[in-house]
């Protein structure tokens, strides 16, 4: 087949460039169902433009993976001789070959998705399944297979690529693998990441996940991590890009505390679950992939709007809380005085408020960020190679995100908060386990 | 175990590890954890991966950035070569007092395996524990030899005679811990 660079428009990177073997996974149907799944759920209820798709961040996340490929692998920013012999020399067999797994993974990272991008994977998949499981079995699928082979392209290096070591736990990933999965998934300077938050930023309307990307990934380099013996090669950065490095996680950090996890948006998360569950025949989504891949957000937000209108409907009542914005309100949320007296204060709380109004009535939400990505060495103008946070005041103090809400239907919030005044301390005292 | 047992059981475990010497990296604490749930079963239900050095566990990860936003654990930087520390933070006393029970449950392990690999560098935890994952996960019944080549094959940074010594140690490391009394 001749090979053709296409280009497509894009808000974040203005064009996205990609070859013709690019655009048969473009066409494919696993790839074209994420046109139908918004890359933030139900936000726009909250945030009226963020109606965004998988889709287009596929795009955005393969445009940037194949931009730090070509620094990182650039002679002139290789550095540090333990860092040359695991990186394939320029233009050679290898070094074309990873290229194009490494976008091609980027272009796949997310085809696992649930409709509406949802989180709930433990409550929503059968045990063992979440949209990892669920993109690795897209990427070894027959329908995609046939693209692997046309390309002569290793599936499982696509797949190892596009879910990391932490979601594809039985892989064994060598020092480049896991360099290569990191420049997608990795916490610090992972380019999965930094598509969503300017992407995210952009649609939704707010300037906090605003960062210089095009500073930051001219800066990052593969180097060393050396820590009492022991030498890691990483994603680290040029001393010149540490204040884009700086403004990447304190965009996070914002992104986190005032868009993802804005209260409104995560009940109706909540009540969107709810009504998935009730809605799902089986419990579960399916995951045969015939079946699952026909599931889009087109189907259940009819199925969604059906719901609410007709009692009888299985799942009406958290449809219709989504539908006339009838949600539940937020009772309580995780602060400092509290959670220093016992930082499982909120399950406590929630635990107390199910007993006093009934479990059908409360919702809890926990969530604390996984990593915080902020160490990783830089290289500085006089040749060293430093801990970010020797370098850095800001990476040390950006805050971890950690979010506890309690919900209670609004009919009852009134009289819960009162109740919730008059039994707070003694709900959250933190009791000492007893010999028995 | 429930998650606040959990932390009380790593807080001790840090604690434990400094007293014998360690500074207490995160490095350190992956590689004392698998030990711990290795060699005494001890239920902290951590998954842990063969990573880039040795086993490692995302959940641990994970949960140690939890306990710093909890206000756990804290972090100390270090001079150089040392990465940062995690050290107890301000609450850490709150947690090892009403958890108290629990730590005492597995305080001798907790002791052997700080004993043991306080004092070790991150360098030598990384190969003493793929070693430990060598034989107990991929060749059970493997040789010295075999297990030290297992080693040099997943990891070709290790050298042949470091790898060796490295199954010759957790040998010895796996038959002293059967003598370690637990409650």
């Amino acid at each position: 087949m001749a090979k053709y660079i296409h280009e497509i428009r894009d808000p974040i990177h203005n064009f996205i460039h990609l070859d013709s073997h690019e655009r048969e996974v473009l066409d494919s149907r696993p790839f074209q169902r994420l046109r139908y799944i918004h890359q933030l759920g139900l936000t726009y209820l909250v945030y009226p433009g963020a109606t965004h798709r998988r889709f287009e961040h596929s795009l955005g996340v393969m445009e940037l993976a194949g931009r730090v490929y070509d620094i990182i692998t650039n002679p002139i920013n290789i550095i540090h001789d333990s860092v040359r012999n695991v990186v394939p020399p320029k233009d050679s067999y290898k070094h074309v070959y990873w290229r194009l797994v490494l976008r091609m993974a980027a272009l796949c990272h997310d085809l696992g998705h649930l409709p509406f991008s949802h989180t709930a994977e433990k409550e929503l998949l059968p045990e063992g399944w979440d949209h990892e499981r669920l993109t690795l079995e897209i990427i070894r699928s027959d329908e995609m297979r046939s693209i692997w082979d046309d390309i002569k392209v290793n599936s499982e290096d696509v797949a190892k690529l596009a879910v990391g070591q932490n979601s594809y736990r039985d892989a064994r990933f060598n020092d480049w693998e896991a360099i290569l999965s990191e420049i997608i998934t990795g916490n610090s300077f992972g380019v999965d990441r930094m598509d969503y938050l300017l992407r995210d930023s952009h649609h939704a309307g707010v300037a906090y996940g605003k960062f210089d990307h095009y500073r930051l990934i001219d800066t990052i380099r593969i180097l060393p991590k050396e820590e009492d013996g022991s030498l890691e090669p990483v994603l680290g950065i040029e001393q010149g890009g540490l204040h884009s490095a700086e403004a990447l996680l304190l965009a996070r950090y914002f992104m986190f505390t005032q868009l993802y996890f804005h209260p409104v948006r995560r009940i109706y998360d909540i009540h969107l679950k709810d009504f998935l569950k009730e809605w799902l025949s089986s419990d579960y989504f399916h995951t045969t992939l015939k079946d699952y891949l026909k599931l889009t957000d087109n189907e259940i937000l009819t199925e969604l709007s059906r719901a609410a209108r007709d009692e009888s409907f299985r799942g009406h009542d958290p449809a219709r809380r989504i539908v006339n914005r009838e949600h539940f309100k937020l009772l309580y949320q995780r602060n400092p005085k509290d959670f220093e007296k016992n930082p499982d204060a909120a399950n406590a709380i929630f635990e107390a408020v199910c007993e006093e109004y009934g479990e059908k009535k409360v919702r809890i939400d926990l969530y604390k960020q996984s990593n915080k990505g902020h160490e990783f060495p830089v290289l500085t103008d006089d040749g060293r190679i430093v801990p970010s946070l020797e370098l850095s005041d800001t990476l040390k103090n950006v805050p971890i995100v950690a979010v506890d809400y309690v919900f209670i239907d609004h009919e009852l919030r009134e009289d819960a908060q009162i109740w919730k005044k008059q039994n707070l301390e003694s709900i959250i005292s933190l009791k000492e386990e007893d010999n028995s | 175990m429930k998650r606040l047992q959990r932390d009380a059981v790593i807080l001790s475990l840090i604690e434990n590890l400094k007293v014998n010497g360690s500074w207490c990296g995160e490095t350190h604490i992956q590689k004392a954890t698998y030990f711990i749930q290795e060699l005494f079963r001890v239920p902290l239900g951590f998954e842990f991966v063969l990573y880039k050095h040795g086993p490692f566990s995302f959940d641990l990860s994970k949960e140690l950035t939890a306990m710093q936003a909890d206000r756990l654990l804290d972090v100390q930087l270090q001079p150089r070569p040392y990465g940062p520390s995690l050290v107890p933070g301000d609450s850490s006393d709150l947690i090892k007092r009403n958890f108290a029970v629990t730590v005492k449950k597995y305080h001798s392990q907790i002791a052997f395996v700080a004993e043991q690999f306080g004092d070790k560098k991150v360098s030598e935890l990384e190969r003493l524990s793929t070693a430990l994952l060598v034989t107990r996960e991929i060749e059970p019944d493997g040789s010295l030899e075999s297990r030290a080549q297992c080693i040099t094959r997943l990891k070709p940074h290790v050298k042949i005679d470091e790898a060796q010594e490295a199954v010759m140690a957790v040998d010895q490391i796996v038959e002293k811990s059967y003598n370690v009394k637990t409650t």
